[in-house]
């Protein structure tokens, strides 16, 4: 909201610069996000919380500068106004409210004889440093009015509305053309004003073309109403119609003062617009519930502040709030005023203590405790992290939403927005993978030579709503360097990082399988088995923007957590270093050499590491045949193994691989 | 003559040898325990009587000077081999490297924090009812403050959490105060991407319940904690807020980082705006059947928090995972 400075200072004596009024309102709670100064004025964009509709207005902040300073409203509205009618040219107005509880209070008067055309200068240039276009006198009168005091009015044409108005629902279906001249399609959800025949106005909206003041209007319906908020709301933001009259009504506005805002604008309208009242003020609820009773107790208040408060400092300060205590000792009855309908419990009192002594001035305090015991959800996440980290992947967080093509090859039903931000990507993503290899691209496209990134997170999915997943993606080459060759990064250095991941998590009991997600290309990619259930997979990523081939894994973290070996139990040493043997065997290709190390493992009574050196591939060793060269370390717990124990089982070891082919190499 | 015969091929070898190793079997050769110089020592009573003193005297001179020499050698090859030139410049051997988001980094900095002060961390679900993310939490529908949260719906009328709040509630329905609780997560909100704003952002929302819970406790937990992140010189000011789950309502300010306070464009006249808070609204307490307690929440917004630290000025940023950016932050600090 725009405030004029100077308009505010017909309020209240002011004797501080806009800047200090800035700071002043700021701690009031009033946050001011720009001070912008023009010759002799300054104009101050505040931004008012929803739950102080009363300070929409000039009067509004006038009251809280006039307690803050400690000084009395310089202006007050005049109540002494007169009613007399002056002309019975026009037959009486009869207005209709179906439902009460639609609209409690709406206040009615016709004045005639208007001359409609510009207004004064001082009231167009305060309409318009505060952000409102000067229509005509009649128009800026009434939000003149809105501005000062917070009422939002409006003017029929008396002409083109007839004597009667109804505040009624829409019928379904019902259209009304509003005064930008758009036409809305209304429901029994919308309050409307109404004629005779036909809609004149969305209720608190805005009105219809139809009756709209013009140059040749002579009389008019001055509204000055109470609607129901959630109402107003709830229409505005289904025509996605939002006004400054809407923006108060769907706050509340103050049910006290919809008589004297009438009363103001015919002031003003006799002055401005030579225009007559012709009619006495039709009041539909003369005497609303002003005053609303709040309890409140000395003792819980210093107890919910953490300090001491000073009675006769706090009560002065509800006085000037406009806020009357009753009773005695500790239990008190405050009584508030219509407009500060944002006071509801003794807490609402509270806040306003705290902000006029100034929440800077309660003692602030803390004590560290001993013995207190805490709790750390999500610590094995953040530890996988920091192994990802240390694996060389930086992490990553990506945006979750993804376009509907990713999800089409993907097993799971993904869920859908249901106001995406971007229209394509109008799913929560079921996998990390897409991001992760967006960050590939991008990266790769910056000329990052060699790209890991990882990311835990959420995916989400019909079936589970939500899963806590583990995903990584590296692409690119290892770069040459002084002690190494180049070499691009292939299905190995990703099955290293799944191994090592699993290693260090202590989950020995897995299994790799084939992979049957679309996601990876099956002949480069496994599928990680724990507990006869698949974990998620790893290898060669079958979509892929790049040129680089890109490599990923994605597994369920939930899975991992619950297979991680949590207690350690010390195993053998060896005191008697191993004997090294190195066999070079010769094999039918397709023989996996998982095959053959568990084969050499299997064999009883033998305590030996297998690794594997080198493989080769040559037409001299046979078509559809490979050469394994593998280190045996074989180890005895008691003492150096002789010569013949070592040929006994190398003996042993390659009679056992001759029953998959396997021979020694010549 | 055999003597200098000797002597001339022991300071031959001497010469020739380059290596350590190598001087040592010249030891053994001309003096071990069968070595040539030792032999003619041993055979000293083979020679005429008269001869004996020349020769004894001779061969032990010889000796201490075969011994002076392999010293002096040895002592040679040992400095020039620690002198061998080796560009030390080249670049070391290294293992590859990677590192946790910031986000990651400062949201543990802060889970620390409130740790140390007695605060246990608890998650929950992204996905959430309008009763946990609102209409518990003080909020119903129609409610003017829903517009402070932008909300993305599921097309089933579920929605993605706009705060982590909703945690706290899920909480307070399974263990009851006292208690002190902080619930990090992502948060999603209908926004534009651009340098300000993000529809998704981490956010870290506490919550102490307890009897006899004021501001003062409120406030003083929260100014030691604007210390312990931005240092013991911050200035912290609290002004009135407004949020419909927390009355009274605060806002946290902190002394502009980039002006020391002196006003520049990022911040507000000097302040900058770093956490929303307040006393837990005691309908939130009541519904729960703890109206015996008060309390005060939290919350801050982990990516706001890091612009300021970081002096980051994109929030885009964080979610682009552009390596040349993550590679610039060290969750280690000594």
């Amino acid at each position: 909201m725009k405030l004029n400075y100077n308009w505010l200072c017909e309020w209240v004596e002011i004797d501080m610069s806009p800047e200090d009024l800035a700071s002043l309102l700021c701690n009031l709670g009033i946050e001011v996000e720009e001070v912008e100064l023009i010759s002799s004025d300054a104009i101050f964009n505040l931004d008012i919380n929803p739950n102080r509709p009363d300070l929409l207005c000039i009067q509004g902040i006038a009251r809280e500068v006039a307690v803050r300073t400690k000084k009395e409203l310089k202006k007050t509205i005049d109540f002494s106004i007169t009613e007399e009618k002056e002309s019975y040219s026009q037959p009486e107005l009869r207005i209709t409210i179906e439902s009460k509880d639609d609209c409690p209070r709406y206040v009615a008067s016709v004045i005639g004889n208007l001359k409609v055309g510009p207004s004064p200068l001082f009231i167009s240039e305060r309409l318009e440093k505060c952000g409102i276009r000067s229509i005509n006198n009649v128009v800026d009168i009434t939000n003149y009015v809105l501005l000062e005091i917070g009422q939002p009015l409006h003017a029929f044409d008396y002409e083109k509305v007839g004597n009667e108005i109804i505040i009624r629902r829409a019928k379904n279906g019902e259209t009304i053309s509003t005064l930008e001249e758009e036409e809305k399609r209304l429901s029994d959800l919308d309050l409307i004003i109404a004629n005779k025949s036909k809609p004149i106005a969305i209720a608190g909206i805005m009105g219809g073309e139809l009756s709209g003041i013009n140059e040749s209007t002579n009389t008019i319906v001055l509204e000055s109403a109470f609607f129901k908020p959630p109402l107003i709301r709830k229409t505005s933001r289904r025509l996605n119609l939002s006004t400054e009259s809407s923006y108060r009504f769907e706050r509340t506005a103050d049910i006290g003062i919809q008589k004297t805002a009438s009363l103001y604008a015919v002031h003003l309208l006799k002055k401005y617009a030579s225009g007559k009242m012709i009619n006495s003020i039709i009041d539909t609820n003369p005497n609303p519930p002003l005053s609303r009773k709040v309890p409140f107790s000395w003792k819980r208040a210093s107890a919910l502040i953490g300090t001491p408060i000073n009675h006769k400092v706090v009560l002065e300060i509800f006085h000037r709030l406009g806020f009357q205590e009753k009773g005695n000792n500790d239990d008190l009855t405050i009584v508030t005023p219509s407009f500060r309908r944002d006071i509801q419990i003794e807490e609402d009192l509270v806040e306003e203590i705290a902000r006029f002594i100034g929440y800077n001035n309660i003692t602030t305090r803390f004590e560290y405790q001993t013995g207190t015991s805490v709790y750390f959800e999500g610590k094995e996440i953040l530890q996988i992290k920091r192994l990802m980290a240390s694996l060389g992947f930086y992490e990553a967080l990506n945006i979750p939403f993804i376009e509907s093509s990713w999800a089409k090859n993907h097993r799971d039903n993904p869920i859908e927005l249901k106001n995406p931000m971007w229209s394509d990507k109008n799913l929560l993503r079921t996998t990390l993978l897409p991001g992760l290899i967006s960050n590939i691209e991008r990266n790769l496209n910056r000329g990052i030579n060699q790209v890991s990134v990882f990311e835990i997170g959420r995916v989400f999915n019909k079936a589970k709503d939500e899963e806590e997943m583990i995903a990584a993606t590296m692409a690119g080459n290892i770069p040459q360097i002084w002690y190494e060759e180049e070499r691009s990064i292939d299905f190995y250095d990703m099955k290293g990082i799944v191994e090592t991941l699993l290693k260090e998590l202590h989950i020995s009991d897995f299994d790799f399988s084939n992979c049957r997600d679309p996601f990876y290309k099956k002949e480069r990619a496994l599928a990680l088995i724990i507990n006869n259930q698949s974990a998620g997979c790893f290898g060669l990523l079958a979509f892929n923007p790049c040129k680089e081939d890109i490599y990923g894994f994605e597994f369920k973290l939930e899975q991992l957590f619950l297979a991680s070996d949590k207690s350690i139990q010390l195993k053998k040493m060896y005191r008697f270093p191993p004997v090294k043997r190195d066999l070079s065997i010769v094999l039918n290709k397709e023989t996996p050499y998982e095959r053959i190390k568990d084969l050499i493992k299997s064999i009883n009574n033998l305590d030996i590491q297998v690794n594997l050196i080198d493989v080769y591939k040559d037409s001299s060793i046979g078509k559809d045949k490979k050469s394994l060269t593998i280190r045996l370390e074989l180890y005895h717990p008691e003492k150096t193994l002789t010569e013949e124990e070592i040929e006994k089982d190398i003996e042993n070891i390659i009679n056992r691989l001759s029953k998959v082919g396997a021979h020694l190499r010549k | 003559m055999k003597l200098d015969d000797l002597k001339k091929n022991a300071k031959e070898d001497i010469n020739k040898a380059t290596l350590i190793k190598e001087l040592e079997s010249v030891r053994i050769k001309y003096l071990g325990r069968k070595g040539s110089l030792t032999n003619i020592l041993h055979s000293i009573g083979d020679f005429p009587k008269e001869d004996r003193p020349l020769i004894g005297q001779t061969a032990n001179k010889l000796k201490r000077e075969i011994t002076n020499l392999l010293e002096e050698k040895k002592k040679y090859l040992e400095e020039s081999r620690a002198l061998e030139w080796e560009d030390l410049s080249l670049p070391g051997r290294k293992t590859s490297k990677g590192s946790l988001h910031p986000l990651t980094i400062l949201s543990q900095e802060i889970i620390d924090i409130f740790m140390s002060m007695g605060f246990s961390v608890v998650r929950g679900p992204e996905i959430e009812t309008e009763y946990y993310n609102f209409n518990a939490l003080n909020t119903p529908e129609d409610h003017p403050a829903r517009d402070l949260h932008d909300t993305f719906y599921l097309k089933d009328g579920r929605l993605l959490r706009t705060h982590t709040s909703p945690v706290q509630i899920r909480t307070l329905e399974k263990h009851s105060p006292p208690l002190r609780i902080i619930s990090p997560g992502r948060c999603y909100r209908v926004d534009t991407f651009d340098p300000t704003h993000s529809p998704t952002f981490v956010q870290i929302e506490g919550l102490w319940v307890d009897y006899d819970v004021s501001m003062s406790d409120l406030f003083g937990t929260l100014e030691l904690f604007t210390k312990k992140i931005f240092g013991e010189g911050i200035r912290t000011e609290f002004l009135p807020g407004y949020f419909p789950f927390t009355e009274p309502s605060a806002e946290v300010w902190i002394q502009c980082p980039f002006c020391d306070g002196k006003g520049c464009s990022v911040c507000h006249s000097g302040l900058i705006e770093i956490l929303g808070a307040g006393m837990v609204h005691p309908n939130i307490l009541k519904n729960l059947g703890y109206s015996e307690f008060t309390g005060f929440a939290f919350g801050l917004g982990v990516d706001r928090i890091a612009m300021i630290k970081y002096n980051i000025n994109d929030i885009r940023l964080f979610y682009q995972n552009d390596i040349q950016f993550l590679n610039q932050f060290n969750e280690i600090k000594l």
